[in-house]
């Protein structure tokens, strides 16, 4: 009798065991034979006869995206796997790297500023350079063709162009400037030396008032500025910028012009809507803050409580891009034809540009295509379109605009529009994120006055070591 | 007969065989492999590597960094599994304590555990915005006057440590106090009968009859405790930069680990020296506690040690 139960129960076990067994395996030989089978582009045809392309992205506008697209290709869908971690800690990077090759593997990338070049330069992203002459019919502005490529093949595209600007508040600047004007204004903060001129009497003015919310936000103005990229020959390269930020973000902590509260943090944001209030419980004014092309329509307008209008937008101290997001097609990619399809409209596409600059992808229109969508996905007017076709066609339709009246009465197309021809693309590397960061990790405590200049620059070259082993590295430039 | 015997040892093969299959599938070959991948120079964005021998680790001890790492790692485990067992052990006693005669212990226990039952993430990211420069601390510290003017908490290396050692205690002492709670009532009630009627004091009965018969228990704790410590991660990587800072001062092993293979291109082969190398340190020091804290009298060990020297001591009574 018990030998029976023994019987059973061993049975029962090994029959458990196999099911798992194939449960796990069923799924493996079918993606295998969509790989196959779709390359022909027949399609690996889901119930409804519909063809699915992947895309992984970290920002929900290429959510948009897909829904549009799947709007001008009905007989498409595009399914969209989001990682919603964009500019943290690299979650998405390394989500996408540990991807690669695997059947999970998207078929269409999303790739920030950040990390873009890495991508390109490695070699996994399939050619791209039979969409150039789309590109330049619709006069892709150099810099974004620029880091999409890496020795002469173009691996993305981006349907923005991110030159930076300076948004400040007109009504600090009538109290303690003067003058709102913008043009003025700019004359004020021309140069770094005049910016710290001007902050210097923005602080005389009111002590509770501070320049900018951290001098952070020049990190990239800086870099923007260098004259050669962080790795040349194998080699760590500190450009002369590098150590003039340090010095400036130095002098601005220690003159209290800066509120020090960190980017992209609750104190960093309340800037934005006046509603900064100090430990010592005193309400603290910001008034600046250094933004590219997105940061107004996603970072400073939702953030700007009830500021509108009080807001003006001119060049800044320094001419600078910041971010952008373009997208790749892997290269083996089984919807490849799909993929470049996507990137076509995405980026290529004189229309969609169009609709996407100017508001036309409202949330009731998604809705339209796809019923599942969530209530606030739209896509507002306003991002700066890759296209200086499409710029110089939709820039006048600006005029008037909420937005135009949120900076108080500025087109900020016409000024980006002057800014994104002379944005220079050429010093992004694939290595930048990993050594601005490091240098961010060490930055802050200086500035707090927890490690002194040589410290830092030596335990950042330690991180710098850490992470590219086989880097030369130069004598720290302070020692 | 003999053949019913044959028959049960084979179903009982039977039984285990999932686990066996589990660990070998999920245990054993991720060690294999993070083994041989620590001999390449393998990277995620290049999806080929070769043998480069122990080239990984000669870099990774030339690195300032790993060293960093490998003290932070020992000193915020450290710091946080003392105060944690001390917790332990004293709200145990008291909770078992017959004298004392606690009310809802079992309630206290939950209290005391529901911290483990918060994400990690979530606290890290709390922790984050208390402590900011315009958050809530700096607010009430500035405004009560205890402190003059605001400041950095998380760019000071002994406040962010402190921090980090504080989440480990508070989350992780509830888990402790419910094992050794197990371990003491487990403890035979006569034995403090007697120990009360002899007229002991409540720190020897602690001292004489619980530590000792505790010490499974404990052993057990700082084993585990240990290896957790050793790869000690989510607070430290999340409560600032993902990088250790300020100034790598929470920098952990596992950070490192992380960082190499999330690193620009993805140095799997880099990655995987620090986890051999974290492994070989740990499993030393799991063995080490065995060793030191084994029952010298049972253990056959040092019978053949004795027996070695020839030396009589000690005949094996000790424990009534």
């Amino acid at each position: 009798m018990r030998k029976s139960i023994f019987v059973v129960l061993s049975l029962l076990v090994l029959a458990s065991m196999l099911l798992a067994a194939c449960g796990g395996s069923t799924p493996a030989p079918s993606t295998g034979g969509d790989s196959g089978s779709s390359t022909s582009g027949g399609g690996d045809a889901p119930a409804d006869g519909k063809r699915v392309l992947k895309v992984w992205s970290f920002t929900n506008e290429i959510r948009t995206m897909a829904v549009a697209f799947e709007g001008f290709y009905p007989d498409v869908e595009v399914d969209v796997v989001y990682t919603m971690i964009p500019m943290t800690d690299g979650e998405y990077q390394t989500k996408l790297k540990a991807a690669i090759g695997t059947a999970d593997a998207p078929d269409v990338v999303a790739l920030e500023a950040a990390f873009v070049k890495e991508w390109v330069e490695a070699d996994f992203l399939a050619d791209l350079n039979d969409l150039l002459p789309l590109a330049e019919e619709l006069g892709t502005f150099p810099a974004v063709i620029q880091v999409g490529s890496h020795d002469g093949v173009t691996k993305g595209f981006s349907y923005q162009a991110t030159p930076g600007a300076f948004f400040y508040r007109r009504s600090m600047a009538q109290e303690c400037l003067g003058t709102d004007d913008p043009d003025q204004v700019q004359a004020m903060v021309a140069d770094i030396d005049k910016f710290v001129e001007t902050a210097a009497k923005i602080k005389e003015c009111n002590p509770d008032y501070f320049t900018v919310g951290t001098s952070g936000e020049l990190f990239n103005p800086f870099l923007a500025n260098r004259s050669q990229p962080w790795i040349v020959d194998g080699e760590l390269v500190i450009d002369p910028m590098v150590v003039e930020y340090i010095e400036f973000a130095k002098l601005m902590r220690e003159n209290g012009y800066e509120s020090q509260a960190q980017q992209w943090t609750e104190g960093w944001f309340a800037g934005m809507s006046d509603s900064l209030v100090g430990a010592d419980g005193n309400p603290k004014k910001v008034f600046s803050y250094f933004l590219p092309t997105w940061g107004l329509p996603y970072v400073l307008i939702p953030n700007s409580g009830d500021t509108g209008g009080d807001w003006a937008m001119i060049n800044g101290p320094l001419a600078y891009q910041w971010g952008g997001t373009w997208v790749g097609a892997m290269k083996d990619s089984p919807n490849l034809d799909l993929a470049k399809e996507f990137i076509k409209f995405v980026a290529l596409n004189e229309e969609n540009l169009t609709n996407w600059a100017t508001g036309v992808y409202t949330n009731e229109y998604l809705k339209a295509i796809d019923p599942t969508v969530p209530d606030d996905q739209a896509q507002a007017p306003g991002d700066f379109v890759s296209s200086q076709v499409v710029v110089e066609k939709i820039t006048s339709t600006f005029d008037g605009s909420e937005l135009y009246n949120w900076l108080g009465g500025q087109n900020n197309y016409e000024a980006f529009g002057q800014a994104a021809p002379r944005v220079n693309g050429s010093l992004l590397t694939g290595s930048d994120d990993a050594i601005q960061r490091a240098l961010e990790s060490q930055r802050d405590q200086y500035l707090n006055g927890e490690i002194d200049a040589a410290t830092m620059w030596r335990q950042w070259l330690d991180l710098v070591r850490s992470e590219f082993p086989d880097l030369k590295l130069p004598e720290p430039p302070v020692q | 007969m003999k053949l019913t015997g044959i028959n049960r040892n084979y179903y009982g093969y039977l039984f285990i065989m999932p686990f066996i299959i589990g660990f070998l599938a999920f245990g054993l070959y991720p060690i294999y492999n993070t083994l041989a991948l620590s001999f390449t120079d393998y990277t995620l964005m290049s999806r080929d590597g070769s043998f480069i021998g122990l080239r990984n680790f000669e870099v990774l001890f030339e690195d300032q960094l790993f060293m960093k790492a490998l003290g932070n790692t020992w000193l915020l485990w450290m710091l946080n599994f003392i105060p944690q067992i001390g917790a332990a052990l004293l709200i145990s006693a008291w909770f078992t304590n017959i004298r004392l005669r606690i009310k809802a212990v079992g309630v206290w226990r939950a209290i005391f555990y529901l911290p483990n039952l918060i994400i990690p993430a979530v606290v890290a990211a709390l922790f984050n915005s208390l402590f900011a420069f315009y958050g809530p601390i700096n607010q009430f510290m500035v405004r009560s006057g205890f402190m003059p003017e605001a400041m950095h908490f998380l760019q000071n290396a002994v406040v962010t440590r402190g921090i980090v050692v504080f989440i480990q205690w508070w989350m992780w002492f509830g888990q402790t106090i419910i094992i050794v709670m197990a371990g003491m009532t487990s403890i035979p009630v006569h034995l403090y009968e007697a120990a009360m009627v002899d007229g002991a004091s409540s720190g020897q009965m602690f001292r004489r009859i619980t530590l000792p018969l505790l010490k499974p228990i404990l052993i057990y704790i700082f084993v585990t405790s240990l290896v957790g410590g050793m790869q000690m991660f989510d607070i430290p990587y999340l409560l600032t930069d993902g990088r250790g800072a300020p100034s790598n001062s929470i920098m952990t092993n596992n950070i490192l680990m992380y960082m190499k293979f999330a690193s620009s291109r993805g140095h799997i082969g880099a990655a995987s020296a620090v986890g051999v190398l974290v492994f070989i340190m740990t499993t030393v020091c799991a063995l080490g506690i065995f060793f030191f804290m084994r029952d010298r009298d049972e253990s056959t060990f040092d019978k053949s040690i004795r027996k070695w020297f020839g030396r009589k001591n000690g005949n094996g009574n000790g424990k009534g």
